[in-house]
C-alpha cells in the first residue's frame, strides 16, 4: 500500500518535473530566440546609426563655416585662397564636376559597349574568363591609379597636346574613367544578361538582325539597370580623392574658357585631402573643409537615392538590379 | 553584299574595341608597376625600418590595419546579413537597413576620413590611432561585407534549413549549425574582398590613423601607424621629381596584397560553386 503510494507519488513528481522542464525549455527557447533576434537587430541597425552620426558630426563641424562665410558665398564664391581668407567653393566643385563629367562620358562609351560585347557576342566561357579581370581592375587602389596617371598618362597627355605640364582635368578624367569602367561593365552586363532570351528570339524571328535586336529590344529593356550603373559610377567618381589629387594639377581656379579640359583644376575631394593636415583645428579653414565634406556627402546621397528610386520605379518584374 | 550585311559583320569588331581598350589598360597598369617595381623591391628593403629608408613598418602597419578592421567588421556585417536574410527578409526594417547600407556604400572615402577624425579621434578622444582607423574603415567596408554575406546566405537551399527545422532544431540552431557552415566559403570571400579594400585605402586614413614617421610598430591600439598607402602618398605628392624607386617598391607590394586577396576570394568562390551540387 505504502509502496504503491510512493510509486504513484514518484510518478506524479516525475510528471511534474517533465512538465516543468519542458515548460522551462520552451520558455528558454522563446527567450533565446528573442535574445538573438534582438542582438542581430541591434547590430544590423549600426549602419543606420553610423549614417546618422556621419551626418551629425560632419555637419556640426561644417556649421561655423556656413555661418561665417554664408551659404551662398561659400557655394558660388569664385575664389578659394584660404591664405587670404577667401573660401569660395565654386572652382572646386566645378573642377570636380568637370572631371566627373568627362570620365563618365568616357566610361559609358567604353563600359556599356564592352558589356554588350561580353554578353551578346562573346562565348560564355570567354566572357566568364574576362570578367574577373575587370573586377580586379575595380580593386586596384586609387593611389596606384594616381601613380600610373602621374608617371604614365600625364607625360603622354603633355606630349600629345604640347603642354608644359600633363596634369590637367583631361588627364584626371581619363584615369578616373578607367576606375569607374568596372562598375559600369559589371552591373550593365548583369542587367543585359537578365533580359529574357525569348525577347531576343521574338525579335530575330521578325527578321531583325542581331544588332537591331540589341538596339531595339535588349537595350531598352535593360535601360533602367544601365542608367543605375551610370549613376553609381557617377557617385563613385565624385568621391574619388587620391588619384585626382595627384593628376588634376591642383590649381583652385575656374578654367578659362570654362570648358577647357587642358587646364589644371583642384577638385573638392582633393582640397580636403591636401589642406586638412596643415590646418589648425577649429579654424575657419578647418570648418570650411568640413563644409566641402558635407556638400560631397549630400551630393552622393542624392545621386545614390535617385538611382535607387529610379530602379524601383522602372522595375517591371523583368529586370532586377 | 548589301549594306545590312556589311553592318552585321562590322558590329562585333567595333564592339570589341572597348573590351580591347579595357584589357590594354589592365595590362598597362600591371606592367607599369611590375616592371618598375621588380627592380626596386628586395627582401632587404622589406625588412629595413622606415627610419632607415626601408618599408618594414609600412607593411606590418598595413596588415595590422586590415586585420583589425576585418575582425570588427565581419561580425557586424555578418549579423546584419543574417538579420536581413533570415529574420527580416521583407518589410520596413529590411528596407530601411538596406537603404542605409546603399547610402553608406556611396559615401566618399574622404568623408569617412573627416567623420572618423571628428567623431572617433576628437569626440571620443581616441586620437590619431590604430583604433580610430579600425573603426572608421569598419563602416566603410561594412556594405561590401553585408552584400557578399547576403548573397552567400541566400545561396543556402531552403531544403537544408527545412531539414534542420524538421529535426527539431530552433531557428538559431539551424542558422548556427546548417546555414553558416554551408555559406562559410561565400562569407570568407566577402571578408577577403573587404580586406583588399582596406589595404588600398588612402583617403580615409589620412587624418585618422596614419603618420609618415614614428619609431617602430604601434605598441598599443592608441598609437598611430605607418601604412604603405600613406608612405606612397607622401612620397609621390610632396616630393615630386625625386626618384621613385622606393615608391615603386611600395606600389608593387601593395598591388600584390590586393591581387592575392582578390585571387583568393575568387578561387574560394569558384571552388565553392563547383562543389555545390544540390
Amino acid at each position: 500500500m505504502l509502496k504503491r503510494d510512493e510509486s504513484k507519488f514518484q510518478k506524479f513528481l516525475n510528471g511534474l518535473k517533465d512538465n516543468f522542464s519542458s515548460f522551462i525549455s520552451k520558455m528558454r527557447q522563446i527567450r533565446e530566440k528573442e535574445k538573438e533576434e534582438i542582438a542581430l537587430f541591434i547590430l544590423a541597425c549600426s549602419s543606420i546609426l553610423i549614417l546618422f552620426l556621419i551626418t551629425v558630426f560632419v555637419f556640426q563641424a561644417a556649421l561655423p563655416a556656413f555661418k561665417e562665410i554664408g551659404v551662398l558665398d561659400f557655394l558660388f564664391g569664385k575664389s578659394w585662397s584660404p591664405g587670404y581668407g577667401r573660401y569660395g567653393a565654386a572652382p572646386l566643385f566645378f573642377g570636380s564636376f568637370m572631371i566627373v563629367f568627362g570620365s563618365v562620358i568616357l566610361a559609358v562609351a567604353i563600359g556599356v559597349f564592352a558589356a554588350i560585347f561580353l554578353v551578346e557576342y562573346l562565348p560564355r566561357g570567354t566572357a566568364d574568363f574576362i570578367k574577373p579581370f575587370i573586377e580586379l581592375l575595380a580593386g586596384i587602389p586609387s593611389i596606384i591609379w594616381g601613380f600610373f596617371g602621374l608617371v604614365f598618362v600625364a607625360p603622354r597627355v603633355a606630349d600629345f597636346f604640347d603642354l608644359p605640364v600633363g596634369r590637367t582635368a583631361l588627364t584626371a578624367a581619363i584615369v578616373l574613367s578607367f576606375m569607374i569602367v568596372p562598375t559600369i561593365v559589371s552591373i550593365s552586363s548583369e542587367v543585359i544578361e537578365a533580359v529574357p532570351q525569348q525577347y531576343r528570339r521574338a525579335s530575330m524571328a521578325l527578321g531583325a538582325t542581331k544588332w537591331q535586336t540589341i538596339r531595339g529590344v535588349v537595350l531598352p529593356t535593360a535601360k533602367p539597370g544601365i542608367v543605375a550603373s551610370i549613376m553609381l559610377a557617377f557617385g563613385r567618381a565624385i568621391g574619388e580623392t587620391i588619384a585626382v589629387l595627384m593628376i588634376a594639377g591642383s590649381v583652385p581656379l575656374l578654367p578659362s574658357p570654362f570648358y577647357d579640359y587642358l587646364d589644371p583644376v583642384l577638385p573638392a575631394t582633393a582640397t580636403i585631402a591636401t589642406e586638412m593636415g596643415e590646418t589648425p583645428a577649429y579654424s575657419l579653414h578647418w570648418h570650411a573643409l568640413f563644409a566641402l565634406g558635407i556638400m560631397l556627402f549630400i551630393i552622393t546621397f542624392v545621386v545614390n537615392t535617385a538611382a535607387d528610386i529610379y530602379v524601383r520605379r522602372t522595375k517591371r518584374g523583368v529586370i532586377m538590379v | 553584299m548589301n549594306v545590312k550585311n556589311i553592318r552585321q559583320k562590322a558590329v562585333p569588331f567595333l564592339l570589341a574595341i572597348p573590351v580591347v581598350i579595357v584589357i590594354f589598360v589592365f595590362i598597362a597598369v600591371f606592367l607599369f608597376i611590375v616592371t618598375n617595381g621588380a627592380g626596386a623591391i628586395s627582401w632587404e628593403l622589406m625588412t629595413t625600418s622606415v627610419l632607415e629608408g626601408g618599408i618594414y613598418e609600412a607593411i606590418v602597419g598595413t596588415f595590422l590595419l586590415l586585420g583589425g578592421t576585418i575582425l570588427i567588421a565581419t561580425p557586424i556585417g555578418l549579423a546584419t546579413a543574417i538579420y536581413l536574410v533570415e529574420y527580416a527578409p521583407k518589410g520596413r526594417a529590411n528596407r530601411i537597413i538596406t537603404q542605409a547600407l546603399n547610402n553608406l556604400a556611396g559615401v566618399p572615402s574622404i568623408v569617412f576620413g573627416l567623420f572618423g577624425y571628428a567623431f572617433f579621434a576628437i569626440f571620443l578622444g581616441f586620437g590619431v590611432s590604430l583604433l580610430t582607423g579600425w573603426l572608421t574603415l569598419t563602416f566603410m567596408v561594412l556594405p561590401i561585407i553585408v552584400r557578399g554575406s547576403q548573397e552567400a546566405l541566400l545561396m543556402v537551399p531552403a531544403s537544408f534549413k527545412e531539414a534542420a527545422l524538421a529535426l527539431g532544431a530552433t531557428k538559431w540552431e539551424t542558422i548556427r549549425t546548417v546555414v553558416l557552415p554551408t555559406a562559410a566559403p561565400g562569407l570568407a570571400t566577402s571578408s577577403i574582398l573587404g580586406m583588399s579594400r582596406v589595404a588600398g585605402e588612402t583617403a580615409a586614413i589620412l587624418f585618422t590613423c596614419s603618420v609618415f614617421l614614428t619609431r617602430g610598430n604601434p605598441h598599443t591600439i592608441f598609437d598611430p601607424v605607418i601604412l604603405l598607402t600613406y608612405q606612397l602618398f607622401v612620397e609621390l605628392v610632396t616630393s615630386p621629381g625625386a626618384t621613385y624607386d622606393r615608391a615603386y617598391a611600395m606600389a608593387i607590394v601593395l598591388l600584390m596584397i590586393v591581387v592575392v586577396l582578390n585571387m583568393v576570394g575568387y578561387i574560394i568562390r569558384v571552388l565553392y560553386r563547383k562543389r555545390m551540387k544540390w
